[in-house]
């Protein structure tokens, strides 16, 4: 028979073989501490069957069961739902699989006969994409404008350029500025021709010119 | 009872409840000779409760709950603290196998994958309610309260190994309670678990050590959190 000792204790509660706690049995009879120890051990497992109550609950598994068949419901519903896709799992993957290439490829091919044959291709008309035909009435207008507003600064050049009075130094001034900051907005408007703003900006120095002229052409009258 | 008094549960003399089963106090692990009808009719039983559940048959639902539903429902209880909860937790876990049925591909048995899920279920319905508690502002604990039980049941023995469990760690009370309380075998238990069969003795080991430990405390401190 095997011996067991107050060292080998805790290996048999850990894991030991019949054997091993029979030699631990017969230990503790001439062993008070193992005794003890041992005693307790095995009272932990007998206080454990307290926690043990495994009384019938007559109404637990109808409860149960009308869960389950409802969810069997369910299942069978969203198995009819997804019925039509269901001749799927029957063809092979291989043919799956080239019934779909074929369909990607006759895709492609339509894309890119699409893509070849569209009438207003974006390389073709260039002018068009960068440019509203709004846009190009806007600046048809502006340039009549600008063209307009020359002929009259032609007419006011004599006095301008020998001014008899202060006041038309002062206008000349006033042009000056007015035609640097139209220059300005000018580039800034050539750089990018769809910007408002600017415009707005631009037509409102090409009015002011436009009265300072006028105010010049009155003076003259005068 | 005098002998309550010493906060020593095992010294206290315990009622004479009616056992449903032998209690563990030996190793049951340790088999000699060929192999056992008993073990040979379970593994039949299993796959056939498999075969049957995934065919969706209700008898065979009906026949797990027959062989099982009462200690799923203990286990369930000890890990939730009540019954309403236990009982909620067992039915979500029929739920999942139903569910779930057709991806179990017979790795472990049928009857350890559906403890798997009534333990995670349990885990899972725990935090929940934990986190309901917490929003709730409820400063009560994570500790199961314990209800009443069986009439046959010592409660107050019933009481202080309950309180001594609350300290464990989750691991070492789901391995006590499955080996110890539900009789299962360190093998089964590491299937469910998903650990090994020495970690389930290891951590069985651990867990009596620390129980013993909380319950020779003086009994003030008896049920205070490690």
């Amino acid at each position: 028979m095997m011996n067991a000792t107050c060292k080998d204790r805790e290996h048999i509660f850990e894991d030991g073989t019949p054997g091993e706690w029979a030699a631990l049995e017969a230990h503790s009879n001439n062993c008070r501490a193992c005794a003890e120890e041992l005693k307790a051990w095995k009272s932990l497992s007998v206080a454990a069957q307290e926690m043990r109550d495994y009384t019938d609950s007559p109404s637990f598994w109808p409860r149960i069961e009308r869960a389950l068949a409802t969810e069997a419901q369910r299942n069978t519903q969203r198995t009819v739902r997804r019925g039509w896709l269901s001749f799927l799992p029957s063809i092979p993957l291989s043919w799956q699989t080239a019934v779909a290439g074929a369909f990607v490829l006759v895709l492609t091919i339509s894309a890119g006969w699409i893509y070849v044959h569209w009438p207003n291709r974006p390389e073709q008309h260039d002018k068009s994409l960068l440019k509203s035909a709004a846009l190009e009435n806007v600046e048809h207008a502006e340039a009549a404008y600008v063209q307009a507003i020359d002929k009259l600064a032609e007419e006011t050049k004599p006095q301008l350029e020998n001014p008899a009075m202060p006041l038309l130094a002062n206008y000349q001034e006033k042009l000056a500025v007015l035609d640097s900051a139209i220059a300005d907005l000018r580039a800034q408007a050539g750089l990018n021709p769809s910007n408002a703003q600017l415009r707005h900006q631009l037509l409102a120095m090409y009015q002011e010119k436009q009265h300072t002229l006028e105010e010049v052409l009155e003076a003259r009258k005068q | 009872m005098g002998t309550m008094g010493l906060a020593l549960p095992w010294k206290a003399r315990i009622a004479s409840v009616p056992r449903q089963r032998e209690t563990r106090v030996e190793p049951s692990e340790h088999y000699a000779g060929g192999p056992n009808p008993a073990v040979v009719d379970a593994i039949t039983e299993d796959a056939t409760l498999a075969t049957g559940c995934r065919a969706g048959n209700l008898h065979a639902y009906e026949r797990l709950f027959y062989l099982h539903g009462a200690r799923m429902k203990n286990l369930a209880r000890n890990l939730l603290g009540n019954p309403v909860d236990a009982e909620d937790a067992v039915q979500e876990t029929f739920l999942k196998v139903q569910r779930s049925i057709a991806s179990f591909r017979g790795q472990s048995s049928f009857i350890t994958w559906t403890y798997r899920i009534l333990i995670n279920t349990c885990h899972d319905a725990r935090r929940s309610r934990l986190r309901k508690k917490e929003v709730a502002n409820d400063d009560s604990g994570e500790t199961p309260r314990p209800e009443p039980r069986a009439p046959g049941a010592h409660p107050s023995l019933r009481m202080a190994l309950e309180r001594a469990l609350a300290s464990l760690t989750k691991h070492q009370r789901d391995v006590f309670l499955l080996y110890e309380v539900e009789g299962f075998r360190h093998a089964e238990i590491a299937g469910m678990l998903e650990i090994t069969e020495t970690a389930s003795k290891n951590t069985l080991f651990q867990a009596k050590k620390n129980l013993r430990l909380v319950l020779e405390r003086p009994r003030g401190n008896a049920a205070e959190p490690r």
